[in-house]
């Protein structure tokens, strides 16, 4: 890591020197743009875009003043001890075996992780910022993410590596979140274009339109920050910004060839370049896929690079040195030659993962994850799952089996752990948190399943529409490769996607996402409470104030013989009675003492002839225990 | 604080013992009450109009896309099949399934799975689904929905069904090119009728597990991909392209049905695309008949409720209800009447692909699992239903007999055991301690029997008897059955046990019959409708009190107490059966005959559990077996002799208090 950092340091420096004569002006911010398009198996084309911005600030102070950077991340980096931001809106699911691997992961729905490291951080005030950091983005990108909090986020111990870089080397903590059930849309596509310097206006954002964007079958938006400091005064922060997506040929219009363009695709032909850009390049993939088309114009030039073993060739279109040139670039068509009806086939990654949910009924179930070593020598894997508060997982039905897929002879065998760590999960405070490191044979297939049990929630705890189901988010898998087959990630210490060409290293990080799951939680027929519930409370409570009157009391029935039946005489006992009762005030004052008498003299059974005039009452109820 | 222990709510005051004595006539009053309550459900102010409870399905929101080159690929792929089943006369035409998923761009798998026989030494039969997944653009593999066709072999003894599976084909290739889908549609082509289907179930539900193969019958295997949690699932049997009319099958396991909105929602959009649809449907001669409302919707019921009775699903969709999945089942027929208005083949399968498209679509509109309260009903007419509040009083009514008559013989008991002392009020205080322990061990007994037909036929040592699987169980059953038939010649209880017993058998078979009602409305009320008559006629006072019935009437009960027995019961049901199928056959052989297709019969009701999960085979042998060997129990109502001398005194008491 140290040397990583050593590197990347001295690469950014070497940036700032060269692209000195910057267009913008101010030497010290970069804005890049770029564009990669890479036909993938089965008629589908992925198209990625990035946008980096780096700036070189210097001191802390300098935050207050930007011009490209968008104010809210200087804001962030102003307020908060944070040092590395990711946050990816997705959906769709990235399909392993038939596409490869992406150039940026992302699971469904949102996905935000980010390291904090300052002086005197605390883990609760790594937590409150947290909290805070995710609502300011969710103003920012107009996402659910103000629903991350303690109950959903947990700290990965060893999944994530950090890719920032701090001067001193103090504690760093990490925090992840996923909100899998976030349905990513147009009111999230518009801010996040405004965080661009061009807005939408021009340069490669304005191809980015929602009613193409999202009729694909795959596009994730995300958003990475990242600060690099060699002295704590010599700081650049790095606001990558990528729209990844794939589009399916056979779902777009007139589908009838293989043939398709930018214009096809985005709806719209290329609208020049972002004037603040200081590279805007389209890097189209010639080996693969992109082999058998045609591109039509035809690029300037190619490059051509080798990394961990695998060679690829990319066609590069540079927008300013075309319009240098007095071209004017609007379409690039891929034409696919006639009559062909075979694709070549693609080989499946050297990993890949798919989960699973089984178990039938509302009442228990199991968690299992499938990840494939197709490679031939043993891969270390590390899988992080976490788990929602309202699933509750059981350790010690943790299991991963291993079962070779070479032809003939099938093999099963357990798997030991070489890593474990887990946390369990908090009704209602604190998600399952558990990570599980080991080694992976060669051409093998390892189902790690855990059993688990679903919680009956309260009755306000289900969402809108509660049948649907609740989710569980995807579990991240990270390994090492060894070589560089369908790998395309940038390396860490590069930012544009050049850095990625001939980038040969030890070893390859990779990180894979899963499924998301949805578990039919024991759920109530929301059509009944008011029927039944209601009704049945009503009918308890009416019930039991009568019994429960009845069977703590004892009843003593008094004959009232004082009272004359004549009308005449009962008012003039009336005006007695006014008259007695305010001569004598201390018979009132000693109730209790009346109850007692009256009550001795029933249970004596005297005659008729008490004195006990001044009760009208016809039974006087006395509590009997 | 006496409320509860006050002396004049005792169980003998006048009104019970007025009651009491009148107990057959009470309970006969109950059971008319709940059979006339039955029929009157077939009356229209018993039931209610079918209305779409779930809005999001909006049936025929959208106007059908599926063009005429859709039927032109249906009718080009069934005639491609048709060439494949010349060479695959006994198995699917795997590689042509999979090469057209595959061109269609959906991803395709195979599933393999392995049966191993129950009988006839473990046989081994192994069989394979192919199943395409159109991976939705518009989610992330989280829900699916299930379209499955089962596919026959050419030398399938049932009807042909090929043309599902160019059907599905075509809607596959469609839906494929379309970017609306919110959850993954799975295509999935069975083989071996329901085997295959619940092998797949299995294996997406329980892939992982390790199961035991000394112990297992069913060897699922996992599957190799999965599609989230699934929603819905329609099975579709296609006799021919060119259609008479649908029949909508529902009658899922254990007489398990599929939510009312799935139905509703079928029959909506098939009467949009003008196809004559409905549930237990016939051709249309047939419909065009005389009955009145009245009859018609009775017919209509029982048909209903004797389909569910078995508790076998009539169709690859009932397997899916175990687990949550709503599913049916579309059965087109061929057309064999009016075939002067044949369609036109440019469009034949037109109808039926909009159909499909549109139930599709409805469904991939649910933004929720169904849920709505419909899953217990009875189709009365195609958009008539009775709803569970109002066909559950008809059971409850019959079950009540039960409980009244267990009560009052209870309150009656209770006079002789206290009220005795204080008529003698001397040595015979303690004379007639109610004999709970001989009478809990005589219903462990029947219990048991039933338990061990339950268990035997299945194991090992039996399982090595060169015999077949239908005499072998058969002959388990009637020997168990023989056991129970001489137990009462046998063990003969203490005075006051038969009485005990008798409360024990009311109390035990209105428990069974409640809960077996609840789980499978049709077989609890039919089994009720012919065993409460006896339940109530029971009579277990002794022959020579008053009270006591003639002898002519005991004699009565007693045949009618063997009839009722389950192996009588099946085998008159598979003489009917055989009666109407063959009416040629003549008397003896026709006997004969029965009681083969009997022995097969319960063969495959074991089968059925053990494979399928079916618990009719459970329920007879665990619950109406000892049932029916108490009742034998009361019916013969042995006393014992050599307390002939204690005896002198009861009937005197029973007298006083009865």
């Amino acid at each position: 890591m140290r040397h990583a950092a050593a590197l990347l340091l001295l690469l950014c420096l070497c940036g700032l020197q060269i692209h000195a004569h910057s267009r913008s002006g101010n030497s010290d911010e970069k804005f890049h743009e770029e564009i990669v398009v890479r036909p993938l198996a089965g008629d589908h084309v992925n198209t990625y875009f990035q946008f980096t911005t780096r700036w070189h600030y210097g001191a802390r102070d300098n935050l207050f003043h930007t011009q490209l950077t968008p104010r809210v991340i200087a804001e962030i980096l102003q307020t908060y001890d944070v040092k590395e931001l990711h946050i990816s809106l997705t959906q769709g699911l990235w399909r392993y075996e038939s596409w490869g691997y992406p150039i940026v992961e992302a699971t469904g729905g949102a996905e935000v992780w980010a390291w904090f490291s300052g002086a005197n951080l605390t883990s609760s005030s790594v937590n409150s910022q947290w909290n805070k950091l995710a609502n300011v983005f969710s103003g920012v990108l107009c996402a659910s993410l103000n629903f991350v909090d303690n109950t959903n986020s947990i700290a990965p111990k060893h999944t994530f590596r950090p890719q920032f870089m701090d001067a001193s080397s103090r504690t760093r903590h990490v925090r992840y979140a996923s909100l899998p059930r976030e349905i990513v849309c147009t009111e999230n596509l518009t801010p996040w274009k405004k965080l661009l310097p061009c807005g939408s206006a021009s340069g490669f954002a304005s191809l980015l339109n929602s009613g193409h964007v999202h009729n694909t079958k795959y596009h994730s938006l995300s958003l990475k920050v990242r600060t690099l400091c060699a002295q704590p005064d010599n700081c650049v922060v790095e606001l990558t910004q990528t729209a990844n997506l794939v589009y399916d040929l056979k779902l777009l219009e007139q589908s009838s060839s293989r043939d398709f363009s930018l214009r096809r695709l985005f709806g719209m032909g290329l609208n020049g370049f972002c004037e603040l850009a200081d590279s805007s390049k389209i890097y189209v993939q010639r080996n693969e896929q992109g082999q058998r088309y045609q591109l039509v114009p035809s690029p300037l030039e190619e490059v051509s690079s080798t990394r961990g073993g695998f060679g690829s060739v990319y066609a590069v279109y540079d927008m300013q040195k075309l319009s240098e040139l007095g071209d004017r670039l609007f379409n690039i068509a891929w034409l696919a030659p006639k009559g062909e009806r075979r694709q070549p086939s693609t080989s499946a990654p050297p990993l890949y993962a798919h989960r699973y949910l089984l178990g039938a009924g509302q009442e228990r179930g199991r968690i299992v994850t499938e990840v494939t070593n197709t490679h031939w020598e043993p891969l270390p894997v590390l899988l992080m799952e976490l788990v929602p508060w309202y699933v509750h997982t059981y350790l010690h039905t943790l299991r991963i089996r291993s079962k070779t897929n070479g032809h003939g002879h099938r093999r099963e065998q357990v798997l030991p752990f070489k890593l474990l760590h887990y946390a369990p999960g908090k009704q209602r405070e604190l998600p399952t948190h558990l990570e599980i490191g080991f080694q992976l044979p060669p051409q093998s297939t390892a189902s790690i399943s855990i059993e688990v049990d679903y919680l009956l929630l309260k009755w306000l705890e289900y969402p809108p529409d509660a049948n649907h189901g609740h989710y569980i988010g995807a579990a991240v898998i990270s390994s090492q490769l060894p070589m560089g087959r369908n790998y395309t990630a940038l390396p860490v210490e590069g930012h544009l996607f050049k850095h990625s060409f001939n980038a040969t290293r030890p070893g390859y990080v990779l990180t894979l996402r899963t499924e998301a799951l949805i578990v039919g939680l024991p759920t109530p027929d929301f059509s009944m409470p008011y029927n039944v519930i209601c009704l049945a409370c009503t009918v308890v409570a009416l019930a039991f104030g009568p019994i429960h009157s009845v069977a703590t009391k004892l009843i003593i029935v008094e004959r009232n013989t004082t009272i004359p039946r004549n009308f005449l005489r009962k008012i003039w006992h009336k005006i007695k009675r006014r008259a007695g009762s305010k001569n004598e005030p201390t018979e009132q004052e000693e109730p209790e003492r009346e109850h007692q008498r009256v009550a001795d003299l029933n249970e004596r059974n005297d005659d008729d002839d008490r004195t006990a005039t001044d009760y009208d009452d016809a039974c006087v109820q006395r509590a009997s225990m | 604080m006496g409320l509860l222990s006050d002396p004049s709510l005792s169980t003998h005051n006048k009104l019970v013992d007025s009651l009491a004595k009148h107990v057959r006539k009470v309970c006969y009053t109950f059971y008319a009450a709940g059979v006339v309550w039955f029929f009157c459900l077939a009356l229209p102010e018993f039931n209610h109009g079918t209305y779409l409870s779930e809005n999001a399905l909006s049936p025929g929101l959208v106007y059908p896309e599926i063009r005429i080159d859709a039927n032109r690929l249906t009718v080009q792929l069934l005639e491609e099949l048709q060439r494949e089943r010349k060479d695959h006369t006994a198995t699917t035409p795997y590689a042509w399934i999979t090469a057209k998923f595959n061109e269609f761009g959906l991803e395709t798998h195979t599933h393999n799975y392995t049966l191993r026989y129950p009988f006839g030494g473990g046989k081994e039969y192994h069989g394979k689904n192919v199943y395409g997944i159109l991976r939705a653009p518009r989610i992330g593999s989280t829900e699916g929905i299930v379209f499955s066709a089962p596919y026959r072999a050419p030398s399938s003894v049932h009807p042909d069904i090929s043309p599902s599976v160019p059907l599905l084909l075509a809607f596959a290739e469609f839906a494929r090119r379309k970017n609306y889908w919110a959850k993954d549609l799975i295509f999935l082509v069975t083989e071996q009728e329901q085997l295959g289907m619940q092998a797949w179930l299995e294996a997406y539900h329980d892939g992982d597990r390790e199961v035991d193969p000394t112990k297992a019958y069913l060897f699922p295997g996992n599957l190799p991909a999965r599609a989230g949690s699934l929603q819905a699932a329609l099975n579709i049997e296609v006799q021919d392209l060119d259609i008479d009319y649908i029949d909508v099958k529902i009658e899922g396991l254990n007489g398990k049905l599929p939510n009312l909105d799935m139905f509703n929602l079928v029959q909506r959009i098939m009467a949009r695309e003008g196809i004559s649809s409905g549930y237990k449907q016939t051709p249309r001669k047939a419909r065009r008949s005389t009955f009145s409302t009245f009859e018609q919707n009775l017919r209509h019921i029982i048909a209903m409720l004797t389909t569910q009775s078995s508790g076998v699903p009539n169709g690859n969709h009932g397997l899916f209800h175990r687990y949550r999945i709503d599913a049916l089942t579309i059965a087109a027929m061929k057309r064999t009447t009016h075939s002067n208005i044949k369609t036109s083949p440019n469009s034949v399968a037109i109808p039926l692909l909009k159909a499909i498209e549109g139930i599709a679509r409805s469904l991939n509109n649910l933004l929720e699992r169904f849920h709505q309260s419909f899953f217990f009903y009875v189709i009365v007419h195609n958009d008539r239903y009775i709803s569970i509040g109002d066909y559950m009083p008809a059971l409850v009514a019959l079950v009540a007999c039960a409980f009244i008559k267990a009560y009052l013989t209870w309150s009656t008991l209770d006079t002789e055991s206290s009220g005795a002392p204080e008529i003698n009020d001397s040595d015979t205080s303690d004379k007639l301690p109610l004999p709970y322990g001989s009478v809990l061990i005589f219903l462990t007994a029947a219990l048991l029997i039933g338990y061990l037909g339950n268990v035997l036929p299945l194991q090992q040592y039996f399982q090595e008897i060169p015999m077949s699987a239908a005499p072998l169980t058969a002959s388990l059953l009637t020997t168990l059955m023989l056991i129970g038939f001489v137990l009462p010649f046998f063990v003969v209880l203490p005075p006051g046990g038969l009485e005990l017993l008798h409360i024990g058998l009311l109390l035990i078979y209105g428990c069974a019959l409640i809960v077996v009602g609840l789980l499978n409305f049709a077989l609890g009320f039919f089994v009720a409708v012919i065993s409460v008559p006896l339940v109530i006629a029971l009579n277990t006072n002794a022959p020579d009190t008053p009270e006591s019935s003639s002898v002519g009437l005991r004699a009565l009960i007693r045949v009618y107490t063997l009839l009722l027995n389950p192996l009588v019961i099946i085998y008159g049901i598979v003489l009917i059966m055989t009666f109407y199928q063959f009416p040629e056959l003549g008397l003896q052989q026709l006997l004969l005959r029965a009681a083969i297709a009997a022995m097969d019969a319960v063969t495959f009701a074991l089968i059925d559990s053990v494979i399928y999960g079916n618990w009719l085979y459970f329920a007879v042998c665990t619950v109406f077996l000892p049932i029916w060997i108490i009742c034998w129990t009361l019916a013969l109502a042995r006393r014992r002799d050599p307390e002939e001398d204690e005896d002198d005194e009861d009937p005197q008491v029973k007298l006083k208090t009865n």
